[in-house]
């Protein structure tokens, strides 16, 4: 039996090969997942140690809590550097001072595509561990060292000047030296500067201020003993730790934030793929079995048990799923570097080192792989048991229905409540984001389950009115491709239901971005009453608030205000951002969507003991006018605030509305991360703007909106990548559709020579594939559609509350609907050939 | 293939249809070959396998089918009857030899133009009926029509159906038919273009004799009214009987070639070629 489960995978190379493709695929995107994930902690995990390598103790000021959005700066004071070379084996100590900048080459700033540009210290040895490939040390003021991969992408030769664009304006430096950086030579895409303590302090406006101290001991002292000496003789509050140590916990924090976000998306489109190529594998296996119904007849009348035909199905399902998964982790490989290179070419730089496939991961991706295939070659293996002796007499290839296949529409109808239910739990429970997703994922999931079972009752009627253009233009092509995809209404539906899922995916996104976009859009030109919006959109530097105020002295502009952005921690609210303003002239600028009887009067009773809550907000549900909220800076400073009143806006500035004067008492810097303006409508004001704020090259000043493409392209930047990703399980469909035009193809092979040999030409029998294809990728490509703006409808509407506008994205669907006549057209080059090719003569003898 | 036990019993259990048909149909009488060639061969080989394993499965045959007949091949079971239908009908290319079907040399002809010679001068009724299952039986009739995108002729489409009697049945798809009337579909969708020649391969070994001798009926009218030339393979001497002439193969060599024989007189000689093998 066994023998003959290896003869029927060998007698049929292309359906084996096509199936195996369908599982591979996915296997290859989980493992490609890991691989790359694993790939990233560990240059992330190099890079620290690199940097940490020559530092026996590293002391840093420790943030209360750290934030999604990133820490805010902060410092210490520069005595302490000499503070902490006076404990006893301290060889040296460095004050180190950071901050982000920008680099201006040739007078255009240089994009780094959403990477960071790091202006730093050279602390010189043993504390600066890069290798220097070109030039010098640096030897005087606003000498600089960069980063190899930046003077590889601008031509910046030691000897050159550029200007570079801290918080304090604008510098002219010149290159000394290049250098690179630990194993990979870079930070991914990250621009490294670094210069003197004072310089780097200077630019960053901070003259005195450092944001570490790297320490190094004498011969004999050990890190930890030192750690303990210099955190005694330093104030308290510090973080004091051994190199060692602040490696680790930097490694761990980025892993903790790849781990907890990059690995579960990818998981979740390489579960996409696993999940169409499920449906592949059920196809292939119900087709086959079914094409075998003699032979398994047969075996019976020769006295073979159920089970011995159970166990031959099994074997061929266990085989290729452990062929599958083999080959899978090998192309996973390849997949973790086409990820990275997807996640380039759209501008995000991610370090990667080393090729990292983890024992974890090959025990996943087997599971994965031998698992759903095992799982969807079940029912077809059963209904292979069932077909009786007496079938071995009999014609036709039809397989006696499973004991369940009456309740098969009761079934279908069942899951449908059931994945209903388990989305609707996830839209409504109160529970934790994950526990929802997941529900919601469960929900959808069965959802698709049961539209593939009941899209059989559709197939008949669509393949009429898809069928009817074609019949049009090739009258007896057109018509015998209907008829052909309407013959076996199930497998049509389960070949269409692979695309469906990746087209309903694909759509899903799309109708998602649209909302997004389409709200932010509304949000803003309903509450903005500035005419101009400056922001650094790539590095979000930021502007001092009395530059800001300075526009106001610009012709033709009415009022200026920047807006400052802060994390803090609100006792039993979590942490939310803090946008703070002069609420002297925020009014002018913005109109707030106001609830629970607020409005723009309460920004005349702003100060900074108060604030104003969105009214979405965790806090804004558990306090009413007057009451007070705790919050905590990133400092670790508290303060008592008293609520004045309530706004709506989850698009711009949800959390809550402050003072400046709160994130001084804060301690937190005020500097506008941006600005808003309102003109008096005369002409040239905007670039007077922009020439008014020459010493911040990087602030883009647009309009309105200008500002609204510039958001709307970063959102299709994002939804671009997530159609990279999706774009594997639309390629995983196709094979599906091959995979059943091919099988199609044989059974029909016979008719196919008849009507070679009554006159079709190979053209019409290659249209007639082509055409049967086409309706069955357009019926899926109908329904994933349908589905995709029914999901999109629903969480849009249930999520996104009244904040997010549902609307449909007509121009792209109409897109992918061209998408999936091409998926057809493509699906069917190869059975459309065989057909074509089929020689009359066999044909006829075939039995 | 068909043991002779099974040829004995079909010969044995003759039905009354095969007697009237046989009645019917004197070969003595008034025959007038007009003399026209449809088909003609000349020197056809067909070696199947290379070398040692070579098989002769034709071993020079010539033959020549002359208009308005119906030419019955006939042998043992590897005599090579069906290759050589293929070969004249032009779906196998001789290793040597050469074919005319209506005057046009078929055996070098490229792909497309035997298409169209398959469109406009060649019928085919296979062994089994390979209708369409998804077209009714209007729609099988008139498919090689539709294949080339001609319109039929309606008062030939009419006598054709009504020749094969199958008036109230052309709404049914091919599951609702019996297989007799399933292959008298296939015999009218071989007509419905009026070919120069209509092959047939054992177009009753499906068949029970009742509804065999039917669609023997109809093949004969169709020589008898329309006039058309046809060739049918055939192991049954009851069916080789309604033929105008026997041509009989052994060892890919025509080893017989005669004019109207009787049923007894073609299962004497089916017998003596059985032996002498
Ligand atoms: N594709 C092939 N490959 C090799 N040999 C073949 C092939 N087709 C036929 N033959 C051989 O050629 C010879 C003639 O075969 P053919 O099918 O023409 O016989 P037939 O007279 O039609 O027999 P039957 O009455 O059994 O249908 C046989 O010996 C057969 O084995
Ligand atoms: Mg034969």
């Amino acid at each position: 039996m066994t023998r003959l489960a290896f003869r029927s995978l060998a007698s049929r190379p292309l359906r084996t090969t096509l199936t195996v493709l369908a599982i591979l695929l996915g296997v290859a995107m989980i493992t490609g997942t890991y691989v790359l994930t694993d790939q990233i902690d560990n240059g992330f995990a190099n890079i620290f140690e690199t940097s940490y390598k020559g530092t026996a103790v590293q002391v840093e000021p420790k943030s209360s809590f750290s934030s999604m959005e990133g820490d805010a700066p902060q410092t210490l004071s520069d005595d302490l550097v000499a503070k902490a070379l006076a404990v006893p084996g301290v060889d040296k100590a460095a004050g180190v001072y950071e901050t982000a900048g920008a680099a201006i080459v040739d007078g255009k700033p240089v994009e780094t595509g959403g990477a960071p540009t790091l202006l730093t210290t050279d602390t010189g040895k043993p504390f600066n561990q890069s290798v220097l490939v070109a030039g010098d040390e640096i030897q005087g003021r606003n000498q600089v060292a960069i980063i190899k991969s930046f003077a590889d992408k601008t031509g910046l030769k030691p000897g050159d000047t550029f200007t570079i664009a801290g918080p304090a304006g604008l510098e002219e430096v010149k290159v000394a030296g290049v250098f690179e950086w630990g194993e990979s030579g870079s930070l991914g895409g990250t621009v490294v500067i670094a210069g003197r303590l004072q310089d780097v302090q200077r630019w960053g406006g901070e003259p005195g201020r450092i944001s570490g101290i790297s320490i190094s001991a004498d011969p004999g002292v050990t890190p930890k003993e030192l750690a303990a000496d210099v955190k005694a003789a330093l104030p308290t509050g510090l973080s004091v730790k051994t190199g060692e140590q602040a490696a680790a916990d930097a490694t761990a924090e980025t892993a903790d934030a790849i781990g907890s976000f990059l690995t579960p998306v990818l998981l979740a489109f390489a579960g996409v793929s696993v999940f169409v190529g499920a449906f592949i594998i059920f196809n292939a296996f119900s087709i086959t079995v079914a094409q075998r119904r003699r032979e398994f007849a047969m075996l019976r009348a020769l006295g073979a048990s159920r089970r011995q035909v159970l166990t031959s199905v099994v074997v061929e399902a266990l085989t290729l799923g452990v062929l599958a998964s083999a080959i899978g982790i090998g192309a996973g490989l390849g997949v973790a570097k086409g990820i990275n290179l997807l996640f380039k070419a759209l501008g995000a730089d991610i370090p990667t080192a080393g090729i990292a496939l983890e024992p974890r991961t090959v025990v996943i991706a087997v599971i994965v792989g031998v698992g759903v295939t095992l799982l969807s070659a079940l029912t077809p293996a059963l209904r292979a048991t069932r077909v009786p002796p007496v079938a071995a007499l009999q014609e036709g290839a039809t397989l006696p229905p499973t004991r369940f296949a009456r309740f098969g529409t009761i079934t279908a109808l069942a899951v449908t409540a059931l994945g209903a239910g388990s989305l609707a739990f996830g839209i409504f429970s109160d529970g934790g984001t994950n526990g929802r997703l997941l529900f919601m994922g469960l929900g959808a999931l069965m959802l698709f389950v049961a539209i593939a079972m009941l899209a059989k009752f559709i197939v008949r009627p669509a393949s009429r009115v898809i069928g009817w253009p074609m019949e049009k233009m090739a009258p007896i092509s057109g018509r015998l491709a209907r008829d052909n995809a309407g013959r076996n209404p199930s497998r049509t539906a389960a070949t269409a239901a692979a695309l469906m899922i990746g087209l309903a995916m694909v759509v899903f996104v799309a109708v998602f971005a649209q909302a997004m976009k389409g709200s932010f859009s509304d949000a803003i030109s309903k509450s903005t009453r500035a005419d101009l919006v400056a922001q650094d959109q790539s590095a979000f530097l930021t502007v001092p608030q009395a530059t800001v105020r300075s526009l106001e002295k610009v012709p033709g502009v009415e009022s200026a205000a920047g807006v400052a952005f802060a994390a803090v921690k609100v006792k039993g609210g979590g942490i939310l951002t803090a946008n703070a303003v002069d609420p002297t002239v925020w009014a002018k600028v913005w109109g707030h969507d106001w609830r629970r009887g607020g409005s723009d009067d309460l920004f005349a009773k702003l100060d900074a003991d108060s604030v104003i809550l969105e009214d979405g907000s965790s806090i804004a549900a558990k306090v009413k006018a007057g009451d007070t909220i705790a919050v905590t800076s990133q400092s670790g400073r508290k303060a008592k605030l008293t609520v004045l009143g309530f706004y709506r806006d989850q698009m711009a500035y949800s959390g809550m509305m402050v003072s400046l004067d709160t994130l001084k008492k804060l301690d937190v810097p005020t500097a506008a991360g941006m600005m808003l303006v309102r003109t008096d409508g005369s002409e040239g004001t905007q670039a007077a703007v922009q020439r008014a704020l020459a010493q911040f090259p990087t602030q883009k000043v647009q309009t309105k909106t200008e500002y609204l493409d510039a958001i709307n392209q970063q959102v299709d930047q994002i939804l671009m990548m997530f159609y990279g990703l999706l774009a594997m399980s639309v390629v995983i469909s196709i094979f599906g559709i091959v995979n059943t035009l091919v099988l199609s193809v044989h059974e029909r092979t016979r008719e196919i020579g008849m009507l070679r040999a009554i006159g079709a030409t190979r053209r019409q029998l290659g249209q007639m594939i082509r055409y049967e294809s086409v309706i069955t990728a357009v019926i899926g490509g109908v329904l994933g559609t349908l589905v995709g703006i029914a999901m999109g409808y629903v969480i849009v509407t249930q999520l996104g509350g009244d904040d997010l506008m549902f609307s449909l994205p007509w121009l792209q669907l109409v897109v992918f609907l061209v998408l999936a006549v091409v998926v057809g057209v493509v699906a069917a080059v190869l059975p459309a050939r065989r057909a074509a090719n089929t020689r009359i003569l066999e044909a006829i003898q075939y039995e | 293939m068909k043991s002779t036990a099974v040829q004995e019993r079909d010969h044995t259990s003759a039905s009354e249809t095969l007697d009237r048909l046989e009645r019917q149909f004197t070969p003595e009488a008034d025959f007038t070959p007009n003399g026209n060639p449809v088909v003609q061969a000349r020197g056809i080989t067909r070696t199947y396998g290379k070398g040692d394993a070579a098989v002769p499965a034709l071993a020079g045959v010539d033959i020549d089918i002359t208009e308005g007949r119906l030419t019955a091949i006939m042998g043992p079971s590897g005599s090579g009857k069906s290759t050589l239908m293929h070969i004249l009908a032009g779906l196998d290319q001789p290793t040597a030899g050469n074919v005319w079907i209506d005057g046009t040399e078929i055996t070098h002809l490229k792909e497309k133009r035997l298409t169209q010679l398959r469109r406009d001068k060649i019928g085919f009724i296979f062994q089994s009926f390979n209708l369409l299952a998804t077209l009714t039986a209007d729609e099988n009739i008139v498919l090689p029509l539709s294949l080339a995108r001609r319109k039929a002729d309606e008062a030939w489409r009419r006598s054709v159906i009504e020749a094969v009697g199958l008036q109230n049945r052309l709404t049914h798809r091919p599951a609702e038919l019996s297989g007799g009337q399933q292959q008298r579909v296939a015999v009218a969708r071989a007509l419905i273009t009026r070919p120069a020649v209509l092959f047939a391969d054992e177009p009753t070994g499906n068949l029970d004799s009742r509804t065999g001798g039917e669609v023997l009926d109809l093949l004969r009218r169709s020589v008898d009214e329309f006039g058309q030339t046809i060739i049918m393979v055939t192991h049954d001497a009851g069916a080789a009987s309604i033929a105008d002439r026997v041509v009989f193969l052994k060892d890919g060599r025509v080893e017989l070639d005669e004019d109207r024989m009787t049923r007894d007189h073609i299962y004497d000689t089916i017998k003596n070629l059985e032996v002498a093998r």
